[in-house]
């Protein structure tokens, strides 16, 4: 009984619009695939996957460009447009040359936000660093990029999985991603899919798909 | 739950759901009616403080991150005998036509003039863009700011 509990108290929680877990608990865990037991078909196959998530606007409308704008929208809400009011996070990426990121976007492990308010994290709000660029690029592009340590953080697969966890362990982004709160859409499957599915692609030697065009 | 915190260097307790909104409890609570309310979504900025130097939206924050804060709003911002000099600004350039976004687009640009003592018209417009103004005040206000990059010696 004691197990049920805690398994279905994350579920629970959620739904009372709260994202909490006991101490020792993690958001996701790490379970890798034994070496050599993933084809590289397999691997390819959880690289797609990881790209549905990686390139759905809950992640990606953070993941933008050297022009440093966040993007709104490029879900059931609309076409993707730049940020309202003329957002640009500037270099610092956290908005501090202009209106700093946390004028609206409040950090607070409370994930929740009213439809159309400024979303809330337990990380200070801000996009990812430029390396990161993900919005609009293609499928093979992520993949170079997520496969380059000098683009990635200086991460092996092991280590991106690890982030992944890490970052939802603070409440953060990645976190968030799933739990969007506001009507907005969530990213595709699940966290603990999703780390799964990186550390098959990393067991699976990284393989990365070609563009058509 | 009961949260501690200055407001305009005075310092208040007050006791209050742990997610009120800070706007709220400036308005409802403290009687501070100087920031004003207009979306409740940090669409418009009209609810603009400074929490602890930097300028928040204050229907954004709530009870919970205010322990040992330092607001100030705009009633701590200058005197009607000796305003800011942002205010100052303000009145000289006649800024004000329903005046309902004033307190927030005055806070916002006395934050922006803090961190960037003589900003670009760019960076005035990056920095302001988020402070909506349904009269249409935004030339006057840009002067204004002008203005108040000249009393502050910049």
């Amino acid at each position: 009984m004691q197990s049920l509990f805690r398994i279905f108290m994350p579920v629970f929680v959620c739904i009372l619009g709260t994202i909490s877990w006991a101490d020792g608990d993690t958001p996701a865990t790490i379970s890798a695939p034994a070496a050599g037991s993933v084809t590289p078909a397999e691997g390819l196959a959880a690289f797609d996957r990881v790209y549905e998530v990686v390139s759905h606007p809950r992640c990606a409308n953070c993941h933008t460009g050297p022009d440093n704008v966040p993007m709104w929208y490029g879900d059931s809400a609309g076409p993707a447009r730049p940020h309202g009011m003329n957002i640009n996070a500037g270099q610092s990426r956290i908005g501090v040359e202009t209106l700093i990121c946390s004028s609206c976007h409040r950090t607070s492990a409370d994930l929740r936000s009213a439809p159309h308010a400024p979303p809330r994290a337990g990380l200070d709000w801000q996009l990812a660093p430029v390396e990161f660029e993900w919005f609009g690029k293609t499928p093979a592009e992520i993949c170079a990029q997520l496969s380059d340590p000098d683009r990635n953080g200086g991460r092996d697969w092991m280590g991106l999985a690890e982030h992944l966890v890490d970052d939802a362990g603070h409440f953060g982004f990645v976190l968030w991603g799933w739990n969007p709160g506001g009507g907005r859409d969530p990213a595709p499957y699940s966290l603990q899919a999703h780390v799964d599915d990186v550390l098959i692609w990393g067991v699976a030697g990284q393989p990365c798909p070609v563009d058509t065009n | 739950m009961q949260a501690s915190f200055t407001v305009n260097g005075t310092v208040r307790s007050v006791d209050v759901p742990e997610d009120m909104p800070l706007l709220w409890i400036l308005r409802d609570k403290i009687g501070l009616m100087g920031t004003k309310y207009g979306c409740g979504i940090a669409q418009c900025g009209a609810c603009t403080v400074h929490l602890d130097g930097i300028a928040v939206r204050s229907c954004q924050v709530r009870a919970y991150e205010l322990d040992g804060a330092e607001i100030t709003t705009i009633e701590g911002l200058g005197t009607p005998d000796t305003p800011h000099p942002v205010q100052e600004a303000w009145i000289e350039t006649q800024v004000a036509q329903c005046g309902y976004c004033q307190s927030g687009q005055i806070m916002q640009a006395v934050s922006m003039l803090s961190d960037n003592p003589s900003p670009s018209d760019d960076e005035i417009d990056d920095v302001m863009s988020g402070n909506l103004c349904r009269c249409g005040t935004y030339p006057r206000i840009r002067e204004a700011v002008r203005l108040a990059i000249q009393k502050q010696g910049a």
